[in-house]
């Protein structure tokens, strides 16, 4: 069975993790001395916490190729097909690392390192697409060529209450022209060539969900959806219910965003990812096993 | 962790790392190069000034710190570039001052030496400009000295806290020096200054080897900042000359007598050295003159003679590349500074001065289209007598230009909020448009005569209020109790968001209590005050739902 490795800025929930046996590679998280993995040393909850309670601002780094390395001569014991599928090379150096590792071992197993040039919930489709995949007994080129495709499909919106911690952490890209407005504004992201763009602009948090319903509501077949928090798990219910009206709840994800990942948005990031369905339904490649089965991807409860 | 540095070998590994780490950021250091001269080479001048340092490294006579201090100092004297890389060939002069007679480095010791190292940054110019490289390296030198006055400190201790108070130094480098401010950014040198500080720390840290699959963060400005990316296009400035560099050799040179004697031949003058080679650095519209003398001094070696203007023409298409997405430019019509500004902080390229009373001419509004950075330009009038002056432009100028017909300065913002960064002309002029009718405006001035209108008997002086430029709602003499009829008549149970633009004849005190009132009456709505300092009127009033 192929192997996917991903790093935590996916996002996946520990179920998703679990169900696929998924490699998720940790990112690290510094207040000052301190070191924690992501997700592994610290939840999402507790680094908030310290957030609000701590003077210094936190940073982040990404892994060096050795964790990487280890992993791929582990993962060849028990397969000869590893894809990892990693955050966007514009937001984070981890997926240069796993490339860099790849070049490192001399392994019998064929290892594919993709930059999807997403991050977040948009990054936990693309891997659970793969993982279904894998999952159902699709082939390593198989695997890769379904990311390959599904890349372009996924779309994510993320609302903010404020860019001072993506501006901080350097991360803002082509969004610094919403900087400094003189008006409370919410401004809404998107991700265009694995960087953040600057797509809306709410006068109130209200306005920026009613924009990510609506952002939702435009695609004519959704294939998958998450909505994701850091710290507002009530305002996320109440966005899926509304996102109810037009596709299956039961088929919405629900997410946490990562520490690291909430270091660079900070605490009031509410986003919606969707992988965009197909024209043809004839042309989801879906592998016909897992249709067979009648297999659909089970929401995460967290 | 390093507890002192012993051997040259580990002082050449050191800025060795510094190098790597400047490396991977030199283009953008680069990028946010506006002073003394914006011609974007700051980052690639430091770097070259740090490969020539580390060269000479290796020409020293034996691997002792002392050694490999001194001829690092004399290959970053020999090798500087540019502004920044002369100041910088200083800094490496000030530590082999100190070190260059001490076999091994402890926390005391660096913490001096990069004390002297500030010191000797400052000497090497006429006229030090805080908000600089200087800075950075002050504030960096005193945090290291008063970090090593504490018992039982590590080096690594002590230069954490110098890169620390580094940081936060680029980051103020805006407040001290406001054509940063208007830029946009931190200062480059600083910034490149920084990047190497946080090399050295990495290194003595023990995380050499991981810096190459990381890059340095760059400071952010301390307060974040719009980037005005208009005027940097617009406006043509005096010529910066030539920026003329050369090394002198001979004896007995005195580089305070050189640095007295050009100090009126130009601007950014450095002269840095010793008695046998001076290394000097002037922009001059005139490097004959220098040269002319400078040849009778000794023998020149080096000369590097740039024409800046050319090198500011490639910043300039350089900064347009790097520019936030200006496929659509937008223009506006307005009065008052702090509407001014608002509008620039939500991304108008650039504003034409005008409104009730003062329309602009078409050919103003046509010079503002033709200054702004992108091929498609969207207007807003702001004002229903400006809308077919505007409309004008279309006719007269190659760019594609389109007119959403805004009436007010309410309608003018919605419109803004509205604009999509990734759509084209057409859907934004749409959105924009549809945008305009989800606002109302609530305009309040004094009435110039007495009249009657819409069944209202107005007397002259008192204060009216108008409601979407066209209808009259309600007069008062006294002004809050007309704002709140005012806003009886027109707030229904959508409305979301309130904001109160105050002119340039109210005070912010009153502005405030009126805040204050609005919110207890309308408690659902969000209710905010901007100071608009426009003529005219007292206060324009925004509707949002």
């Amino acid at each position: 069975m192929v192997k996917i490795v991903t790093d935590t800025l996916s996002d996946l929930p520990a179920s998703l993790i679990k169900e696929f046996g998924i490699s998720v590679v940790p990112l690290n998280l510094h207040f000052g001395t301190e070191v924690y993995r992501d997700t592994v040393d610290i939840t999402t909850d507790v680094f908030y916490q310290k957030l609000m309670s701590k003077q210094v601002f936190p940073t982040t780094s990404a892994p060096g190729p050795g964790i990487f390395v280890e992993l791929y001569n582990q993962l060849a014991k028990e397969t000869d097909a590893i894809v990892a599928i990693m955050t966007s090379r514009k937001i984070s150096a981890v997926g240069e690392s796993a490339m860099q590792a790849k070049n490192m071992v001399k392994l019998d197993a064929r290892i594919e390192v993709i930059d999807t040039q997403q991050v977040a919930g948009a990054l936990m489709l693309v891997v659970i697409t793969a993982a279904e995949a894998a999952k159902a007994g699709a082939t390593f080129e198989q695997v890769v060529s379904l990311v390959k495709d599904t890349i372009p499909r996924t779309h994510v919106r993320m609302a903010f209450d404020t860019l001072e911690y993506l501006r901080r952490g350097g991360r803002i890209g082509k969004a610094q022209a919403l900087l400094g407005s003189l008006l409370k504004v919410h401004p809404v992201l998107g991700l265009k060539d694995g960087e953040a763009f600057p797509h809306h602009r709410a006068r109130n948090r209200a306005g920026a969900v009613d924009f990510l319903v609506n952002f939702a509501r435009g695609f004519a077949k959704i294939e998958k959806m998450v909505v994701e928090d850091a710290t507002t798990p009530q305002e996320a219910d109440d966005l899926v219910e509304r996102l109810a009206a037009f596709y299956p709840k039961e088929r919405i994800y629900r997410a946490k965003v990562s520490p690291v990942f909430g270091a660079h948005v900070g605490p009031h990031v509410l986003d919606v990812a969707i992988i965009e369905g197909k024209k043809e339904a004839g042309d989801i490649p879906v592998p016909a096993a897992q249709k067979a089965k009648g297999l659909s991807p089970s929401p995460a409860i967290l | 962790m390093k507890a002192t540095i012993e051997t040259g070998q580990e002082l050449r590994d050191m800025f060795g790392a510094a190098a790597r780490w400047l490396e991977k950021s030199a283009s953008e250091v680069d990028a946010i190069n506006v002073f003394p001269v914006p011609d974007g080479d700051t980052g690639t001048n430091m770097l070259f000034t740090m490969r020539s340092t580390m060269e000479e490294a290796f020409r020293a006579p034996d691997h002792s710190t002392a050694q490999v201090m001194k001829a690092m100092a004399h290959g970053a004297l020999m090798g500087a570039r540019g502004n920044s890389g002369v100041i910088l060939s200083q800094v490496f002069r000030g530590l082999a001052r100190k070190l260059g007679d001490k076999d091994g480095i402890g926390p005391k010791e660096w913490a001096e030496a990069l004390g002297e190292a500030s010191r000797t940054a400052y000497q090497g110019l006429s006229r030090p400009v805080e908000g600089t490289i200087l800075t950075v390296m002050r504030d960096a030198a005193e945090a290291a000295i008063a970090a090593a006055e504490k018992e039982g400190v590590t080096l690594t201790e002590v230069m954490e806290v110098a890169v620390e108070a580094a940081k936060r130094s680029v980051a103020r480098t805006p407040l001290l020096l406001p054509v940063l401010k208007e830029a946009g950014v931190v200062d480059a040198g600083g910034q490149g200054l920084y990047i190497i500080l946080d090399g050295v720390l990495h290194y003595m840290r023990g995380e050499a080897e991981e810096l190459q699959y990381r890059r340095p963060q760059l400071v952010a400005a301390a307060e974040p900042m719009p980037p005005k990316v208009a005027p940097l296009a617009a406006v043509k400035e005096e010529p910066y000359g030539y920026c003329t560099e050369f090394i002198i050799t001979g004896e007995k040179l005195d580089a305070d007598r050189i640095r007295k004697r050009l100090d009126r031949k130009g601007q950014s003058l450095v002269v840095v050295g010793n008695e046998s080679a001076v290394r000097v650095h002037i922009h001059t519209l005139d490097p004959g003159a220098i040269l002319h003398w400078a040849v009778s001094l000794g023998t020149l070696h080096q000369l590097k003679i740039q024409n800046m203007d050319d090198q500011h023409v490639d910043f300039i298409e350089m900064q347009k590349e790097r520019l936030p997405t200006l496929d659509i430019g937008i223009v506006a019509v307005a009065a008052g500074q702090g509407i001014t500004e608002l509008l620039q902080s939500l991304g108008v390229s650039a504003i034409v001065p005008g409104g009730q009373t003062m329309n602009p001419s078409v050919r103003d509004i046509l010079q503002a289209v033709e200054t702004v950075p992108s091929d498609k330009v969207i207007i807003l009038p702001n004002n229903k007598n400006i809308i077919l002056t505007a409309s004008q432009v279309q006719n007269l100028t190659s760019k594609k230009v389109a007119v959403v017909p805004t009436k007010t300065i309410p309608q003018g913002v919605a419109a803004l909020l509205a604009f999509n960064y990734e759509g084209n002309l057409e859907e934004n002029t749409r959105a924009m448009e549809a945008a305009v009718k989800s606002v109302q405006t609530i305009e309040v001035t004094k009435a110039v005569r007495s009249t009657r209108f819409d069944g209202l008997r107005i007397k002259r002086g008192q204060y009216i209020a108008i409601v979407d430029d066209e209808a009259l709602i309600a007069n008062d003499d006294e002004i809050e109790p007309l704002l709140l009829r005012a806003l009886e008549k027109t707030v229904c149970k959508n409305v979301e968001v309130i904001t109160l633009y105050y002119g340039a004849d109210t005070r912010a005190s009153q502005a405030e209590e009126m805040v204050q009132q609005i919110r207890l009456k309308y408690p659902q709505a969000q209710v905010e005050l901007v100071r608009g300092g426009q003529p005219h009127y007292n206060y324009i009033i925004s509707l949002e739902g």
